[in-house]
Parts: structure tokens; sequence; C-alpha cells
């Protein structure tokens, strides 16, 4: 009896086989990838800031010792951001009358992501300069100075309009001195960073953020501050209520 | 093969595989700015989101280099497309839920203002790519591929 012959070229030709190499191939991406992540996730932030500054990246206080009952008022900001200096040159004379009478309790995140946009480092060297500042108990009035002067989007800051601004705010002498070491040495670069990360953890994305009493004031209200600093304490009021 | 099937094939491998190695490669220069993209759809927990904002611009480069030189062409186009199906699903939830962000498809994303958001754009780009890499995916071979090597076309 004779078997029918086989029908041609129904068997698998003989190549490659390419269920092995997708594998491999497939292994391979998902291992670069595990690697890439593990090493540039950022760790659990444990930088020390400034004796204003919170723990874990979470912003330098300005009056720590604001009453319970003051609403508190978050401002993340980037020293290169224009808007965020819209917002400050708007707001910051409110901002400080505020302080003062103790009705907010302010605290700032300095942000530092336009670096990378830009191509350059004046936001960290900005920030790192602004927890200094916090040091010697001049930061409120160091970094309006220091929006007011803002240079156009890429032109970066010099170390010169850092100091300036630590003199204007009324530091001289050894002050002083403490002041521009630890801009010079980049004493809170860690810290910065470290803010980023708790930013971004908190879902900040942009700047400027203004978050009162925990939450983020709407777009309007921002235009709001933006165009009318003395509309300061009606806006912030409003999520104060809320709470 | 005849020319309009080669022709578009090629076509289909440029365009997914093109926008994929570029929108990967501006991404992972920045790694920051991805996971920033990522957390501003305001859909995922930080420590899933900055994983997938660290690792989606390798996968990217890697499916986008895959279609190519051509190699898995297949299963490389299953997930292009795949992936351009997530992005329209997160674009459009974004685009749905009132947020006003770029897409982060190359890079810095993040909150933009109210008129300047391009989600029907972004939308029809990605849809665009989801055909190219079904395309390929009903018709993997295509000239010019390393698949070709490994499996030599035993019609011709």
């Amino acid at each position: 009896m004779s078997r029918p012959s086989a029908p041609k070229a129904s068997t698998p030709p003989p190549g490659a086989p390419i269920g092995l190499i997708a594998g491999v191939v497939a292994a391979v991406i998902a291992l670069i990838a595990v690697v890439v992540f593990l090493a540039v996730r950022d760790d659990s932030p444990t930088a020390v800031g400034s004796s204003a500054s919170l723990p874990a990246g979470g912003g330098v206080v300005v009056n720590a010792d604001a009453p319970q009952d003051a609403i508190e008022v978050h401002i993340f900001e980037d020293f290169q951001c224009p808007f965020c200096g819209l917002l400050e040159n708007s707001i910051s004379e409110q901002v400080k009358e505020a302080v003062a009478a103790d009705e907010v309790k302010m605290t700032y995140t300095f942000m530092t992501f336009l670096d990378s946009n830009l191509g350059n480092d004046s936001s960290s060297r900005a920030a790192n300069a602004a927890v200094c500042s916090s040091d010697e108990g001049i930061m409120l009035d160091w970094h309006s100075s220091v929006f007011e002067v803002q240079p156009s989007e890429g032109a970066g800051y010099t170390d010169e309009t850092f100091i300036q601004a630590a003199e204007e705010a009324g530091l001289s002498g050894t002050e002083l001195e403490t002041f521009t070491s630890c801009m010079a040495d980049g004493t809170y670069d860690d810290y910065v960073e470290d803010m980023a990360t708790a930013a971004t953890e908190a879902g900040v994305t942009s700047t400027p953020t203004v978050i009162v009493n925990g939450e983020v004031i709407s777009p309007d209200d921002m235009n709001t501050l933006m165009e009318d600093g003395t509309t300061f304490d009606s806006v912030i009021a409003n999520y104060g209520e809320r709470r | 093969m005849k020319p309009l099937p080669a022709v578009l094939g090629i076509a289909a491998r440029l365009a997914l595989g093109g926008v994929l190695v570029a929108a990967g490669g501006i991404k992972v220069v920045d790694l920051d700015a991805s996971v920033r993209s990522v957390v501003a759809y305001d859909l995922f927990s930080y420590p899933i989101a900055e994983f997938i904002g660290i690792t989606l611009p390798i996968v990217e480069i890697s499916i986008g280099l895959l279609l190519l030189v051509g190699l898995l062409i297949r299963p490389s186009a299953a997930v292009g497309a795949g992936l351009m199906v997530i992005f329209i699903a997160g674009i459009a939830s974004a685009w749905a839920r009132g947020l006003t962000i770029d897409c982060g498809c190359f890079g810095d994303g993040g909150p933009v203002s109210e008129n300047q958001t391009k989600y029907a754009q972004e939308i029809a780009r990605d849809v665009g790519l989801t055909l190219a890499g079904l395309y390929l995916f009903i018709r993997p071979r295509t000239p010019f591929a390393l698949d070709n090597k490994l499996q030599p076309d035993r019609n011709s």
C-alpha cells in the first residue's frame, strides 16, 4: 500500500527560530528598562535643608511660628519662569503684609526644571541661594528682590544679583559672608533636588502653582492674582473657608 | 513583491518607527520631564507614574529601532500600535476630564493654557500611527528588512 506523497511546503521552512529571537529581544528590552528605572528613580528624599526647611524636600517655611488658624499658602515657583515673576511682582507686598500680620503661613518650593529646558543652571543656583537666604531669615525679601530683576527667559542669573538681593534685604558683615559661601558652595543643592522630587510627587507639574489649605487655586484665580496683587487676601480667603 | 505594498510597508515602518525613536529619544535625555508628563495626566499614583515615565522611552526607542531595521516587524508593529491606542486613550481621558495639558508625547508635557491644548491633532496623529502599525501587523513582509534574512521568502 503506497502512501500519497506529502504536499509540498507544508512543513515549516528551515529558518531562524523567530519565537526564540522575539523572546530574547523582549527580555533584553525589559532588562534594560528595569535597570534604567532602578538607576534613575529618585530615592526617598533625605537631604537636609535650612532650619526653616521642611523634611523630605517639603519646601521652605517663611513663618513656622504662624498661629494655628493661619491660612496655609504654598507657592511652587521657578526663579526663571516668567509667569512666576509676574505673580511674585504682583503679590509680593500683600504676601509680606499677610505674613507680618500672621494671617498666612507661607511655604515656598523652588523648582528647577527650566534649567534643562533652557540649558543653564540658574534655577538651581537661585533655589540653593534662596534656601541659604532662609538661614539668615531674609528669604521673603530676598526672593522678591530677585524676582524684581528677573532676566528675560534664558538669560540666567549672575551670583552678583543674588548677593545684591541679600544686601538689599539687610545682610552685611559675617551674615553676608555666610550667605555668600553657602551660595557658592551649593550647600543645599541636594535639598533643591529633593524639592523637585517632592513637588512632582505631590502632582505639581508646572510653575507657578499656588496651593491654599491643600487646594490648588484655579487658573482664573491665578490670573486674578497676576493682574492685581491686592486681591491676594480675598482670593486665598475663598480657599480658607472651604476647609 | 508588488511595488505598492512594498512602498506602503516601507512608509509605515519609517513613520511608526521614526516617530517612536524620535519621541523616545527626546524623553530619554530628560527623564524627569518624562515623569512629570505622566504625572500631569493625573491617572496614576506617583510610583507608577515614575515607572512609566522612565521605562516608556526605552520601550519606544527599542520598538522604533526594530521597525526601522525591519526585525520582528509583526510583533513590533503590534506593540507599536498597542502603545498608540493607549496614548489615544490617555489623551482622550485628559480631554474628557477637562485637563489642559500637553500630551508630553515628545518630552516635556504638563499643563498649558486652555487655548493651547492640541488634543484633536495629537489624537489624529496617533490614529494615523495606529493604522501604520496595523498595516504592518497584517503585511509584515517589506523590502530592506532583517526579517527577510531570517526567513527567506519561500514564494519568490
